[in-house]
């Protein structure tokens, strides 16, 4: 199964870049997770934990996620590391 | 030898100065590597918003977007100048307040009424010099600018343009395009002109709808803008001041070299006279 490629990005820096099987983000109703073969989407991020795969985590708020052909950006204003 | 003496305190003090530049140099020149990365490390987020935003604007949409409101005339607008709140590096903040000035006397010709957002000592110093009312004066944003630096800059400007007080932002500061050229430039941030997508456009499912995505994502992308500006202006005033004082070290290094020649020619002319006079006295006891 192919891998998505994840990037985490700040005003300030790429917090994250590489690839991963699965993303679960916060929207903003609520969590939506991201599997390889998603449908292009934009959707917009609540408060809460982003976690790719099962390895990093990031505590996110606001901002915005995109899938599209198997490439994921999450864009938000506040991020960190957990 | 009073004038070796008087030369040779020269030459020190001329030593000292070339020390100082030159670790001011390597300060500069490190900061400004600094600073270059985080103008290029600021670049993914630019692009992703500015990807999305351009992948969901149509111009049907603009209407109900209080930042993308285009007045028809100027009548109130906000200007930011960015300066440095230190020296020493050549021409960079007088560029700026040039730019500065040109633009403002371009506003006002058309009738627009302006405030002035100044932030760094240098900006504000002139301003206060030729007795401009400020708007606001900001001397806290260090050479690392926050993108929470570049909101609470823009955020009650970008209310106070949604509430309609205020009909254009402008921001003045340099642009780092490289290292040798960081010319100072105007950029209008709002109101927001939305970028224009390029290429195919893909059919997103958007939650929860395109409208509320712009509503969340303008603000970014005026903030962001002015971030950018931040760090771009910061990356120029190192650059600036690693050539202002690349400048004064080589100057200095002139200055010695001139300096050097001169003290040993003086003591060269001295000895010289000495032996003659010795030679002299000699001759005169031996006739």
């Amino acid at each position: 199964m192919a891998a998505l490629k994840v990037s985490v990005i700040s005003p300030e820096a790429t917090l994250f870049e590489g690839e991963a099987p699965s993303v679960t983000a916060p929207a903003f109703d609520g969590e939506v997770g991201i599997l390889p073969m998603h449908a292009p989407m934009v959707t917009t991020l609540g408060k809460g934990v982003l976690a790719i795969g099962d390895g990093q985590r990031f505590a996110v708020e606001g901002g915005f996620l995109q899938v599209v052909d198997d490439v994921v950006r999450v864009v938000t204003e506040k991020a960190s590391k957990l | 030898m009073a004038k070796g003496r008087e030369l040779k305190g020269r030459i020190k003090s001329v030593e000292n100065t070339r020390k100082i530049t030159r670790t001011m140099e390597m300060v500069a020149t490190s900061k400004m590597k600094r600073a270059v990365d985080r103008v290029v490390a600021a670049r993914p987020y630019a692009r992703a918003l500015a990807d999305v935003i351009a992948s969901l604007y149509n111009p049907e949409l603009a209407e109900r977007f209080p930042l993308l409101r285009q007045p028809a005339k100027e009548q109130r607008a906000a200007l930011v100048l960015l300066t440095s709140n230190r020296g020493l590096a050549g021409a960079f903040n007088a560029n700026l307040i040039k730019e500065a000035r040109a633009t403002l006397a371009r506003l006002e010709a058309a009738g627009t009424q302006v405030e002035l957002h100044v932030v760094g000592k240098k900006g504000i110093g002139y301003f206060k010099y030729i007795g401009r009312a400020m708007a606001e004066q900001r001397i806290d944003i260090t050479d690392r600018p926050t993108a929470a630096d570049a909101a609470s800059l823009v955020d009650t400007l970008m209310q106070r343009f949604v509430a309609g007080e205020l009909d254009a932002v402008y921001v003045v500061g340099s642009r780092f395009n490289s290292v040798l050229s960081t010319p100072p430039t105007t950029d209008r941030v709002l109101p927001v002109a939305p970028p224009t997508a390029k290429g195919a456009q893909k059919d997103y499912l958007l939650y929860p709808s395109a409208e509320e995505i712009l509503t969340e994502l303008l603000p970014s992308y005026v903030r962001n803008a002015v971030y950018r500006a931040l760090v771009e202006t910061v990356a120029a005033e190192q650059a600036a001041r690693r050539t202002a004082m690349k400048n004064a070290t080589d100057n200095a290094g002139d200055m010695l070299n001139l300096l050097r020649r001169t003290y040993n020619r003086a003591r060269q002319a001295q000895i010289t006279q000495e032996i003659a006079e010795i030679v002299g006295g000699a001759s005169a006891l031996q006739g």
